[in-house]
């Protein structure tokens, strides 16, 4: 307000033309935002197209042929839409304005595709949900007999991997960050370094020796195997993020816990634990994406077809089927990264409260 | 049990000032409680502390020292070892002409990877994202994010959609359509750079995130008062948010050295390596030499040499790090 009432009272005085200086900033300042949008927005072409074009693939193949018209029809549409809410963004402030905006454009290019290119979309490349010979079919039924396991069996092992990985870190990790962060004992520096350094340190160089351990103590091919080493060469990372959220906690709600009684096991079970409960969601979440998506150490410690993951089932469908049948291979491929980008889509306002040694990861 | 019975032992009470110090008082009272207090202070280390040490040993430390001895047997498809031998490292050092190829694709692969997108177009990404209305740089963000995000195999089939030398090859449509060239195989005839891109699009992020931390954290009033001066947007860069950027670009730059000198999983699922050595680099050599060829003592070897760089590396990653927060003394020493 008071700069507005300067710009009032100067230009009497000296008579510059202050509104013409004023519009002249706002313009700049617009092409100067518009200048930056569209930098963004080609430089994300690159990278939505691939998925976007995943996805038409998985909804449009017909077996042998992949039909490249609807992907860029839809292009067509979805483009331009971007492109006027962005603008619109730009040019007006109220939230509302944008929503309606927003849903407008969502509704109109929703209608317009539907007509464009809706009598081509089909689900049948998804059969293989529940079809579970659906790749000895597409092959000749000579060369593979009960090679590929149900895409249910490997859907049920990553699930059981990444889900008893997440507990492992979360159990190990907060019962190890809250005593690094909470207790004097020797050797707490040392330990801490250690630790550091081993949290730097890029296990993947630690893959063959991994893999002989695994074989010498009987748990190589084995979804326990696995989920330990998985658990394990992510742990540093972990008790540094579980420590910080515990070093925010203030000590005063402990002490006042333990004055009336409690112990210092139930104080950190039931006064100190929720207080980080953001935390240990953030790192359940990544835990979670993290085993769901891995693919070397699977790769190379899990062997059998029973044992298969996700992953590993991607990959022999894609090995075995790619030049014969694009649109299977599509429709594998966004079942299987259909979980981990829900599950990054709306837990991201809690991973992003990730930092170590005030780095943010 | 003991333990339980233990902890529930009358002397629960509070020592604000120090387990040593508050030992050391009991002593003086008396005898059973400074033992009741180190057992439970024992115990209550092995309960928390306790699992998290059994499974770096196993699954950490074990390795490490496992690899060590392994580089100097002669370990082969068998997992039987019959000598101890030098005969890897003299093999490594003087006979292996293929070592010296991989070598040189990997400083290229590393030093195209991390001056173009691990810190250039990171850094560029930062700007620009930040200088957007928020929700807009928030959503570009989320964009680069999703390659880190989605499982490796799928983004390795997307790069092969995206390079499938025939005609529905995602770059080779619009090569042909929009600009009327002749269709490329890039997966076949520049290997090396569709592994720079693949790794690129996705180191880029994470130097994204950070380095966007680090603008979010300068004070805003710097802006201003550089504004009031009558600065312009590329001034501002260089006089408030680059200062603001050294330490963040050091440690990204140092990490993301050593993690794509590391990491060969997208390498080896859009190439596999290929084609013939030609994007091999020196740690999926080490890979392919223990589970291709099955040559476990000589990749083992190999892999020494990584071991040998990421630990000097990670030590180098120390200096960069807020030691004295990380470090600081706990405030409450009860047991």
């Amino acid at each position: 307000m008071r700069v507005g009432s300067l710009a009032v009272a100067v230009p009497q005085a000296r008579g510059a033309d202050w509104a013409a200086l004023a519009r002249r900033a706002h313009w700049r300042r617009a092409a100067e935002q518009s200048a930056l949008l569209a930098f963004l927005l080609a430089v994300a072409v690159p990278i939505l197209l691939p998925y976007f074009w995943m996805v038409v693939i998985s909804f449009t193949a017909r077996s042998g042929g992949v039909s490249t018209s609807v992907l860029w029809t839809s292009c067509a549409v979805i483009v331009p839409a971007v492109i006027v809410y962005c603008v619109v963004h730009l040019a007006s402030a109220s939230a509302r304005v944008r929503l309606a905006v927003a849903a407008a454009l969502v509704v109109g290019a929703g209608a317009l595709l539907a007509a464009l290119v809706g009598h081509d979309l089909h689900l049948a490349n998804y059969r293989f949900l529940w079809r579970a010979n659906i790749i000895e079919e597409i092959r000749s039924k000579a060369t593979a007999g009960g090679q590929f396991p149900s895409v249910w069996i490997a859907f049920r092992n990553s699930l059981v991997l990444a889900l008893a990985q997440t507990v492992i870190i979360l159990v190990v990790a907060s019962l190890a960050g809250y005593y690094v962060s909470r207790f004097a004992f020797r050797g707490r520096e040392a330990f801490l370094q250690a630790l550091l350094v081993l949290h730097a340190f890029p296990a993947m160089t630690l893959i063959i020796p991994i893999f002989l351990i695994l074989h010498w103590v009987g748990l190589l091919d084995t979804i326990t195997g696995v989920m330990l080493v998985l658990a394990t060469i992510e742990l540093p990372f972990y008790v540094f993020v579980l420590k910080g959220f515990f070093d925010a906690v203030p000590w005063d709600i402990e002490m006042s816990a333990m004055t009336d009684g409690a112990s210092r096991r139930q104080a950190f079970r039931f006064v100190v634990l929720p207080q980080v409960r953001v935390g240990l969601i953030a790192v359940a979440v990544f835990a979670f994406i993290r085993a769901w998506e891995e693919y070397i150490f699977v790769r190379t410690m899990l062997i059998e077809n029973k044992n298969w993951v996700m992953s590993l089932y991607l990959f022999w469908v894609s090995d075995d089927i790619m030049g014969v049948d694009y649109g299977i291979v599509a429709a594998v491929s966004v079942f299987y990264v259909l979980p981990s980008l829900l599950l990054y889509v709306f837990c991201q306002r809690y991973l992003t409260q990730m930092t170590i040694g005030g780095i943010r990861g | 049990m003991a333990d339980q019975r233990r902890r529930a032992a009358p002397s629960r009470r509070l020592h604000p000032h120090g387990g040593q110090r508050s030992g050391e008082a009991a002593s003086v009272g008396g005898s059973d409680f400074a033992r009741a207090q180190r057992t439970r202070r024992r115990a209550n280390f092995a309960l928390f502390l306790g699992p998290a040490l059994v499974l770096l040993a196993c699954f950490f430390v074990a390795p490490v020292i496992v690899d060590l001895v392994l580089a100097f047997t002669d370990m082969d498809r068998t997992l039987a070892v019959t000598t101890l031998t030098l005969e890897n490292f003299e093999r490594m050092f003087t006979r292996d002409t293929r070592l010296l190829a991989s070598l040189g694709i990997t400083a290229i692969f590393v030093l195209a990877t991390l001056g173009i997108f691990n810190v250039t177009f990171a850094l560029l990404l930062a700007l620009t994202t930040t200088a957007v209305p928020r929700a807009l740089g928030a959503f570009f963000r989320a964009v680069w994010l999703l390659p880190r995000m989605s499982p490796s195999v799928v983004y390795a089939l997307l790069w092969l959609w995206v390079v499938d030398p025939n005609e529905r090859g995602l770059l080779n449509q619009i090569l042909v359509h929009v600009l009327g060239a002749a269709p490329l195989d890039l997966r076949n005839n520049h290997p090396l750079l569709v592994i720079i891109l693949a790794n690129g699009f996705i180191g880029a992020s994470l130097g994204m995130i950070i380095f966007t931390s680090a603008i979010r954290s300068i004070p805003e009033h710097l802006f201003h008062a550089a504004r009031a001066d009558g600065a312009g947007s590329l001034a501002i860069v260089r006089h408030i948010v680059f200062p603001a950027l050294r330490w963040p670009i050091s440690y990204m730059t140092i990490h993301q050295t050593l993690s794509l000198l590391v990491s060969f999983e997208y390498i080896l699922l859009i190439t596999g390596g290929g084609p013939f050595y030609d994007t091999t680099v020196f740690s999926l050599y080490a890979y392919r030499r223990a589970f291709e060829n099955g040559q476990y003592a000589y990749g083992a070897a190999l892999s020494l040499i990584l071991i040998v760089i990421g630990v000097i590396a990670a030590l180098g990653l120390w200096r960069l790090m807020d030691m004295r927060r990380l470090l600081q003394a706990p405030r409450i020493e009860v047991h």
